[in-house]
């Protein structure tokens, strides 16, 4: 929840598709529409991925630039988010919001959004605007030029963006401390949003250093899908992005290993909910690893729709929780495991906990039924179709493939993939990652407990 | 998106005035192609002998296929002191039925790789099913025994209760929620849109079993219900799926229950400011209400387009709020066209110490609306948001049922489809302004602000003598004076 932040708030379908964009898999029976697409790479490094589809007369172009939060400048948490909203203000040849002038007002749209990883841009528009927006998106690869007051008044915007994403919501402060907590060298441990202080303090002179460090041709891939015509397409792009030269300085990359948890780790913070939460988060391997397909099956039958094994026990049985969820949150370098409950009301903290911890037990013991797995796989492939419904998400299916998992064939492979797990690996995954040692615990409760608590020391 | 060629022929016109003044390739955005053109699908309907109206939209391109069952009455069918009770009545139907327990019924639809929701909505109430096309027969042998045999077991209808219950605290500790709450409240009083759609802590309270059972006797019946199934299906599959299924579903000799459509006309006084003192919010919640239009208003289009100038990122309340200040992440208003009136909101979250400034800013739009038309130039960016948005939202299945549904639900032409494009075009500078003027008036407008007033209520209290505060542990969904009552 807190690790994604758009420049917009998304509406419901993004949402829907930014819960699983890193969980891709493949499809089992049903018939399902291979994505035929080219891969070329000009000189100065932009690499170009393309998928024609005439089916509706509009075209989606996106621009990943690999790098996000976890490239946050050193007392800069929140900065490439910052900087992904500056990208919407006056760029070499642009002036401010002229971006949406070119897709909202002829009847498109654009958004971009951030996370550790990875920065998108993405506009979706009628196809005869194509060669118009690959021109823009080629306009602010090659530079940015904003003013202060621009600057900061965008920068107020972000912090806005904070308090509604972390502090007005019950929640909020939850989710971003459940990442906070989660890593202890790894800059993953400075969620996406970052902090007050520090996007306070941050300068016209950062956003400049940033756009020369990061953003260049040879850290940057462009999706086009839709209705185009490829030949006319690449004249295009050799025409506006071809120019771009490539740096000779080398591109700076993390290269902090988070260490493996030793023993668990245990938190309780307070804050404004009426109903306690818990999550706990355990250290998963790298998204590219082998593991994830697994680990993504099990978050399925964890917690995919109400016949899932938390909804099921924790809600529905137990009638211990309002909510119960999983998500298999994989990240480039390292990713988490992530199990949490809102309580019901009058229900106890520890007892949420032993619930999850009982559910993870079951699948380490013994294995799922094949009916199990394969409705987990049915849920999984159902989700990546309607993902795929629309030429924005197909290019985000793309674009995810080649800049996240390496190779963008993987949009069409993943199937196979998903389709191998076994009910032993399901449990061999289980007892390799869900150790106690592995574990981190953040209990959230109400203020009024941590007062019913002092005063409870007071009177000792 | 499919937008058909008129559309883009329009469009194409507006050639961007730096497009035109061209110097060198680099400088200037290239100006668009020649627009392609594209189709919207038809709906193709047929009645079943018991009263229930069937509609298949077929579109092909992903194997996916979505069926709603739509009963025509929701929340605004609730009695006053049983608030909730069509959305818990929608939600139990896929808890139980004669002869599968809940949790058959999730197993079932679920290891189809499918999902299945309902619930109910103003104006309606709703069971939908979305599958992968090639199992479409059993998820809709699912949907009918949902639908149709619902159980509303005690034991079920305690463990919703105890969840709408939780869900109504979590929603109680945003900010956000509070003010929608409130809104209604403060726009439709007592009457049936004021209540929360999910009830309130004492109606929930107060729910029977007996009460589910009766509402879903008198409400779901083939002549009072809409089947829409759009996707990877033939039309005359989607018929005969329906046949089979729904076919022998029979209608009940007992007259349609009348929905009440006066009951909104006696609306409450207007031009209320209400605070709700949250002290522990992390930003307020502004929110300026009022009375806006029902589904069948002739000024419909006009109400949209209107919408559209203040509404989506580069209309007037974002510009002023969000890009020009810095003072929200978003701000936008909706026409939430109903049955009978529904609201016109418009809103914006902002930090605590602004929240006076940003009811100022969504009231001085409101009322620019009237001083300052959009011409031209504004305008028609703010057709094509509206055209854009309405064909993308067709491209995807879900959203294809949805709008069809929709027009089903308030006896609409259900090729309006067709006729949306022309009907936005047709709005003019001085349509906007007159709706605006005449429907959207600031001054009869109601504010309501939820936050930590001691942080805005001095600068409001400047302008506004009358505001009303009420603590948040002292308010009250129940009533449209919202405040508890003092214990004797």
């Amino acid at each position: 929840m807190a690790r994604i932040s758009t420049r917009l708030i998304p509406h419901v379908i993004l949402v829907a598709f930014l819960l699983t964009l890193f969980a891709l898999t493949g499809f089992a029976q049903t018939r399902m529409p291979q994505l035929k697409y080219t891969d070329r790479t000009l000189a100065n490094g932009l690499r170009v991925l393309a998928a024609p589809d005439s089916s509706s007369p509009t075209v989606a172009i996106q621009v990943w630039y690999h790098v996000g939060s976890k490239d946050d400048p050193e007392k800069r948490s929140g900065f490439a988010h910052l900087f992904e909203h500056i990208m919407f203000k006056s760029t070499k040849n642009m002036k401010s919001e002229m971006m949406d002038r070119l897709t909202e007002d002829v009847g498109g749209f654009n958004n971009a959004f951030t996370n550790d990883d990875v920065t998108v841009y993405f506009e979706v528009v009628p196809s005869n605007y194509l060669e118009t927006l690959i021109w823009a998106e080629a306009d602010r690869l090659s530079g940015l030029n904003v003013d202060d007051a621009n600057f900061k008044s965008e920068r107020d915007v972000v912090k806005e963006e904070y308090r509604q994403g972390v502090l007005a919501p019950p929640y909020g402060r939850f989710f971003y401390m459940l990442q906070e907590k989660s890593f202890v060298d790894h800059p993953y441990k400075r969620p996406t949003i970052g902090s007050i202080e520090d996007l306070d303090a941050a300068s016209l002179q950062d956003v400049q250093e940033f756009h020369s460090t990061y953003y260049r041709p040879d850290n940057a891939t462009l999706v086009v899908v839709g209705d185009f015509d490829p030949k006319q397409l690449d004249v295009w792009i050799d025409k506006y992005f071809g120019p771009i030269p490539k740096p000779n300085r080398p591109l700076p990359r993390v290269k902090t290993k988070e260490p493996e948890r030793k023993s668990e780790t245990r938190f309780t913070e307070y804050g404004s909910n009426d109903l306690p939460a818990v999550g706990l988060t355990y250290l998963t391997p790298r998204q590219a690893d082998p593991d994830s397909d697994v680990l993504r099956v099990a978050d399925a039958i964890l917690s995919a729709g109400e016949s899932s094994r938390l909804y099921h026990s924790l809600i529905y049985t137990q009638q211990l929780a309002a909510e119960a969820d999983s998500t298999s949150e994989t990240r480039e370098d390292a990713s988490l495991f992530v199990l949490l409950a809102v309580l019901s009301a009058g229900k106890k903290s520890e007892d949420a906990e032993k619930s999850l911890l009982a559910e993870i037990k079951k699948l380490q013991d013994a294995p799922v039924s094949a009916a199990e797995l394969e409705k987990a796989k049915n849920q999984i492939i159902t989700d990546q179709l309607r993902q795929r419904e629309t030429s924005n998400g197909k290019a985000l299916a793309l674009g995810e493939a080649a800049v996240l998992l390496g190779d963008p064939a993987r949009v069409n492979t993943d199937l196979a993939r998903l389709q191998a797990v076994t009910a032993a690996d399901v449990q061999r995954v289980m007892k390799k990652y869900f150790t106690d040692a592995n574990r981190m615990v953040l209990y959230y409760l109400p203020e009024s407990a941590k007062q019913a608590k002092q005063m409870g020391e007071v009177r000792r | 998106m499919r937008i058909i060629h008129r559309l883009l022929a329009l469009l194409a016109l507006l050639v961007f005035a730096f497009g035109a003044s061209a110097q060198t390739p680099q400088a200037t955005p290239p100006p668009p192609a020649t627009p392609h053109s594209g189709a919207f699908p038809k709906p193709a309907e047929q009645t079943l002998p018991n009263g229930l109206r069937v509609i298949v939209i077929e579109r092909r391109e992903s194997p996916l296929v979505s069926a709603q069952l739509l009963v025509k009455n929701g929340g605004e069918a609730d009695p006053a002191e049983l608030a909730g009770l069509a959305d818990m009545t929608g939600s139990l139907l896929t808890k139980g039925t004669q002869s599968r327990d809940a949790t058959k019924i999730a197993q079932e639809v679920e290891s189809l790789g499918g999902s299945l929701n309902s619930g109910a909505r103003w104006d309606s109430s709703y069971a939908q099913v979305s599958v992968m096309s090639t199992k479409i027969p059993q998820a809709m042998e699912i949907l009918a025994d949902v639908v149709r045999r619902p159980t509303f077991k005690s034991e079920e209808v305690e463990r919703l209760r105890q969840q709408y219950l939780d869900n109504l605290t979590l929603a109680l500790g945003d900010p956000g929620s509070i003010a929608r709450f409130v809104a209604a409240r403060v726009v439709f009083g007592e009457s049936p849109y004021g209540h929360p759609l999910s009830g309130t802590t004492e109606s929930l309270t107060r729910i029977a079993a007996a009460d589910i059972a009766k509402m879903h006797s008198r409400y779901y019946r083939p002549d009072n219900a809409i089947l829409v199934i759009g996707g990877d299906i033939a039309a005359k599959d989607g018929f005969a799926l329906a046949t089979k299924y729904f076919g022998d579903w029979s209608k009940p000799t007992a007259p349609l229950p009348s929905v009440d459509a006066a009951a909104n006309n006696a609306a409450p006084k207007a031009g209320r400011v209400v605070v709700i003192d949250k002290p522990d919010a992390g930003q307020a919640a502004v929110y300026l209400a009022r009375l806006g239009i029902n589904r069948r208003d002739p000024d419909y289009f006009r109400g949209i387009v209107t919408n559209s100038v203040l509404s989506g990122y580069s209309g007037r309340l974002n510009q002023e709020i969000r890009i020009k200040r810095g003072l929200s992440y978003g701000a936008g208003s909706q026409l939430d066209a109903r049955r009978d009136v529904g609201p016109f909101v418009a809103s914006a979250q902002t930090k605590n110490e602004s929240g006076a400034q940003v009811a100022e800013l969504l009231l001085g739009e409101i009322a620019r609306l009237s001083s300052s038309p959009p011409a031209d130039a504004e305008l028609t960016p703010r057709k094509a948001v509206l055209i854009g948005n309405f064909s993308r939202n067709l491209e995807t299945v879900n959203g294809l049922v949805a709008q069809v549904a929709t027009l089903a639900l308030y006896g609409l032409s259900l090729d309006e489809i067709n006729r949306y494009i022309n009907n936005v075009q047709a709005t003019t500078t001085a349509d906007v302004q007159k709706f605006a003027g005449t429907r959207l008036d600031a001054k009869t407008s109601n504010i309501i602000i939820v936050g930590n007033a001691r942080l805005f209520l001095p600068e409001l209290q400047k302008k506004y003598p009358n505001v009303e505060v009420i603590p948040v542990s002292e308010l009250d969904l129940n009533t449209a004076l919202l405040r508890k009552k003092q214990q004797q």
